[in-house]
C-alpha cells in the first residue's frame, strides 16, 4: 500500500539518483574492520577509501619487482608474509639491490592501519609516505619515483587497473601510493589466540600463558601497553652506551633522543626474528636475557629501566620461559596464511 | 496518512539539496587577482647558471661569489584583505589527484610561467594587504599522497626520511665553497610544531613561515580592474650572512632554521597596478 503510494515513488527515484554504489552485496574480503578490542584507526581513509580493485592493485605492486631499478627487489623481498611481513630470519638488516645492506631491521607490517608515525625512528608520518623511502633508497630498489610512474605508464596492464581503481587511466604517484596503502592497511592481524582469548571467543590459554601474561603486564607493559603492545614512543631499551644509529635524534635533532627507538608491537612476534632496529638478537629468549643481564647505561637509557639495585629487569628464568608462551600466543595463524595475501 | 506524506516530503526536500549543487546565485560579485612573484638577487635580477657552472654572477654579504642554478619555493594559503573588511581566502584542497589540488604554488625560477598566481572568485571591493605561508604546513602534509604541485614524481620536493615538503630550495655554486664540487645546496623544511615539555630542549623545528605585506595602495578589484601585485623575493635576503666555506649542505630542518628566519624578510612588495 505505501509503496504504491507516488510520492514514495519519487522519494526512491531520488535516492538511486544520489547513490552511485551499485546494488550486488557488498565484499566483505575488501572493507578494513575495527577488531573490537583496538584501538581507533588513524589512517586518513576519507582520502583513500579501500575497494577492491584499490587492494588488489596494491597488492600486485607490493610483489612486483618493476618497483626497484632493475627488475630485482619487490616489497615482499623485504616483508614476507610467512613472516607477518617482517624479513626474513637471515637478514638482520635489510639486503636490497646488488645485495646492499641497509642499516635496519625490516619490521613486521601488521596493524599499520592504526599507526601514526612509521620506521624504527617515527621519521615517516604518513602510511602513504611510506613506500617512497623503499623505491627510492639506493640500498633497497633504487628508482626514482618518476621513472617508476613512467615505467607504469608504459605497462601493457597497469593503466587499465589504474582506470579501474581510481576512475583514470593517468598512473600517478599519488595513486600507486594509495593503493599500496590499501593493501597495506588490510594487514590487520587480530586472530591470535590472544585475541580470541580477551575476546571470549572460546580461547583457552594454558596456566603458564596466563602466568606470563601477568608478569607481561608487571614488567613489560610500561612500555609495549595496550592491544597493539606499543605505546607509540621512542624509548632506549639498553642495547648500547655508544650509538652507530642514533635513531629518533636522526628526526628530532636533539641530543636527548638518541638511541631511542619506537616501542615496537609484538603481535606475531614469535615469527619476526631477528629483534631490535638492527636484529642483534635471534630469539626471544637472548631479547629478554638482555632485559634481566645486558641493559646497559647511557645518558637516554629509559627510567624503567634503571631498577632499584641493578640496571634492567629482574626476571628468574622460569618467569623469562613464562614470558616467552605468553608471546606466543600473539601469533596469529589467520594472518599468516590468509589468501588475499597472496601473490596471484 | 498525511503524517507520512509530510515525512516523505521532507526527506525529499533534504535529498534533493543535498544531491544538487545549483545554490543560487549570491548577490556578491567577483574578480580577479594576480600576485606576481619576481626574484632578484639584491639589487639584480635573478638569472640562472647550470649546475656545475663555474661563472659566478652574483656575490653574498660576506663577499663571496656565487651563482644559481636551482631556486624555488611553495607558496600557499593566500589571503587579501581590504580596508573595509574585505576579505579573500584562497581555497585549499590536498588531494591525490592533481585537478583537485588547490592553493599550493611552486614559484620556480626556470619555469617562468610558475611566478604568477592568478586568484579568481575575489570578491570586489578593495584590498591593501596580502598574507601567504611560504612552504607547505601541517595540514598539507597530514592528508597524504597528494597530486600536482604536492607529487615527488611532478617535481615536488619532498623529505622521504623525514616526510616533509622542502618549502624552499637555492642551489648553486661558489668558488668559497667548502664542497669538492664548489656547488652547495640549502633546503629549508620542518613543519613540525612541538613545544618541549618541562625540563627538555626543542624537539624538531617548524620552518613555515607566514609573511604580511601591505600592498600601500587600495586595489580595486571589479569588472573592469584587475590588480596585478608584484613581489620581488630577494635570494639575497634568505642566504644572509652565510660562509659557504663551511655552509654548503643544508638538509634538515635544524641546519635550515636560520635561512628559514631570513624568509621573513626576504618578500617586499614592488608595485601594484
Ligand atoms: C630492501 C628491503 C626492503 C624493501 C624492498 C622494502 N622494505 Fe619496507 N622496510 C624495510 C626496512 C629496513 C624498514 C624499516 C626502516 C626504518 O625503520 O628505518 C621498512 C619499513 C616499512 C614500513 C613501516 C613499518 C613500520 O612499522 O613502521 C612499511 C609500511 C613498509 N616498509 C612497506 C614497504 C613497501 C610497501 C615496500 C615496497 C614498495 C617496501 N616496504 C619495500 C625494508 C624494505
Ligand atoms: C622501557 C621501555 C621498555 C620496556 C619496559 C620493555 N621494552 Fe621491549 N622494547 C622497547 C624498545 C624501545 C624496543 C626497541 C629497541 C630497539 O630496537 O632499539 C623494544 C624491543 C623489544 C623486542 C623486539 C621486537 C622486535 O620486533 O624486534 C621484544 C621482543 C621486546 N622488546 C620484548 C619485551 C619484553 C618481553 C619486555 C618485558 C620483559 C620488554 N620488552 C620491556 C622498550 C621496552
Amino acid at each position: 500500500m505505501i509503496i504504491a503510494h507516488p510520492v514514495l515513488w519519487v522519494c526512491l527515484f531520488c535516492l538511486t539518483a544520489c547513490s552511485s554504489e551499485g546494488d550486488s552485496p557488498r565484499d566483505l574480503t575488501y572493507e578494513f574492520k575495527k577488531p573490537s578490542n583496538f584501538p581507533e584507526p588513524t589512517y586518513t581513509f576519507d582520502n583513500n577509501t579501500i575497494t577492491k580493485e584499490g587492494f588488489l592493485l596494491g597488492r600486485k605492486l607490493f610483489f612486483d619487482p618493476k618497483l626497484s631499478r632493475d627488475g630485482s627487489v619487490s616489497c615482499n623481498n623485504c616483508h614476507q608474509q610467512s613472516k607477518a611481513f617482517a624479513d626474513s630470519e637471515q637478514h638482520p638488516v635489510s639486503v636490497g639491490i646488488d645485495d646492499l645492506l641497509g642499516i635496519r631491521n625490516a619490521p613486521s607490517l601488521t596493524n599499520l592501519a592504526f599507526f601514526k608515525e612509521f620506521f624504527w625512528d617515527g621519521g615517516v608520518t604518513h602510511l602513504d609516505f611510506v613506500p617512497i623511502n623503499a623505491i627510492e633508497s639506493e640500498v633497497e630498489m633504487d628508482e626514482d619515483l618518476a621513472n617508476l610512474v613512467r615505467k607504469l605508464k608504459n605497462d601493457s596492464e597497469y593503466p587499465e587497473l589504474f582506470l579501474q581503481a581510481f576512475g583514470t587511466e593517468e598512473v600517478t604517484s599519488p595513486y600507486i601510493l594509495h593503493s599500496l596503502s590499501q593493501f597495506t592497511l588490510m594487514m590487520v592481524s587480530s586472530n591470535s589466540a590472544y585475541d580470541k582469548y580477551v575476546r571470549n571467543e572460546g580461547q583457552i590459554l594454558s596456566e603458564t600463558e596466563i602466568a606470563g601474561l601477568e608478569l607481561f603486564k608487571q614488567k613489560c607493559s610500561s612500555c609495549h601497553s595496550g592491544e597493539l603492545f606499543t605505546d607509540f614512543t621512542y624509548r632506549n631499551n639498553g642495547l648500547d652506551s655508544e650509538f652507530t644509529d642514533t635513531g629518533r635524534a636522526r628526526i628530532t635533532e636533539s641530543r636527548q633522543d638518541e638511541g631511542k627507538f619506537r616501542v615496537p608491537s609484538l603481535r606475531n612476534v614469535e615469527l619476526t626474528s631477528p629483534y631490535m632496529h638492527d636484529g642483534r638478537f635471534k630469539t626471544l629468549e637472548a631479547v629478554l636475557d638482555h632485559y634481566s643481564e645486558g641493559v646497559v647505561i647511557s645518558p637516554t637509557l629509559d627510567e624503567e629501566l634503571k631498577g632499584n639495585t641493578s640496571l634492567g629487569i629482574s626476571m628468574n628464568e622460569d618467569e623469562k620461559s613464562k614470558i616467552i608462551a605468553f608471546l606466543r600466543t600473539l601469533t596469529d595463524r589467520e594472518f599468516i596464511s590468509d589468501s588475499k595475501f597472496h601473490n596471484r | 496518512m498525511n503524517k507520512i506524506k509530510y515525512i516523505l516530503l521532507v526527506s525529499i526536500f533534504a535529498l534533493t539539496m543535498s544531491c544538487g549543487e545549483d545554490d543560487t546565485p549570491q548577490a556578491e560579485r567577483f574578480g580577479e587577482f594576480v600576485v606576481e612573484f619576481d626574484n632578484i638577487v639584491g639589487t639584480k635580477q635573478m638569472s640562472l647558471k647550470t649546475a656545475g657552472s663555474t661563472d659566478y654572477n652574483f656575490e653574498n654579504n660576506q663577499g663571496q661569489n656565487f651563482n644559481l642554478s636551482t631556486f624555488r619555493y611553495y607558496i600557499s594559503k593566500i589571503k587579501l584583505s581590504g580596508p573595509n573588511g574585505e576579505v579573500y581566502e584562497d581555497e585549499m584542497k590536498v588531494d591525490a589527484n592533481a585537478a583537485n589540488v588547490k592553493g599550493y604554488y611552486l614559484i620556480q625560477e626556470s619555469e617562468p610561467s610558475s611566478s604568477e598566481i592568478s586568484l579568481n572568485n575575489v570578491p570586489y571591493g578593495e584590498y591593501d594587504k596580502i598574507i601567504f605561508t611560504v612552504g607547505i604546513e601541517e595540514d598539507g602534509v597530514v592528508e597524504g599522497a597528494a597530486g600536482g604541485v604536492l607529487d615527488p614524481a611532478e617535481g615536488a620536493w619532498f623529505w622521504n626520511w623525514n616526510s616533509g615538503y622542502i618549502g624552499f630550495g637555492i642551489e648553486g655554486a661558489s668558488s668559497a665553497s667548502g664542497d669538492a664540487n664548489k656547488g652547495f645546496s640549502i633546503h629549508i623544511g620542518g613543519w613540525k610544531d612541538i613545544a618541549p615539555a618541562a625540563g627538555e630542549t626543542q624537539r624538531f623545528f617548524n620552518n613555515v613561515k607566514t609573511i604580511t605585506l601591505n600592498l600601500g595602495v587600495n586595489a580595486k578589484v571589479s569588472a573592469t580592474q584587475k590588480p596585478q601585485a608584484h613581489i620581488v623575493t630577494d635570494a639575497l635576503k634568505v642566504l644572509g650572512d652565510i660562509n659557504f666555506q663551511d655552509t654548503y649542505g643544508v638538509h634538515s630542518p635544524l641546519a635550515g632554521k636560520p635561512f628559514a628566519e631570513n624568509i621573513t624578510t626576504a618578500f617586499a612588495v614592488d608595485h601594484v597596478h
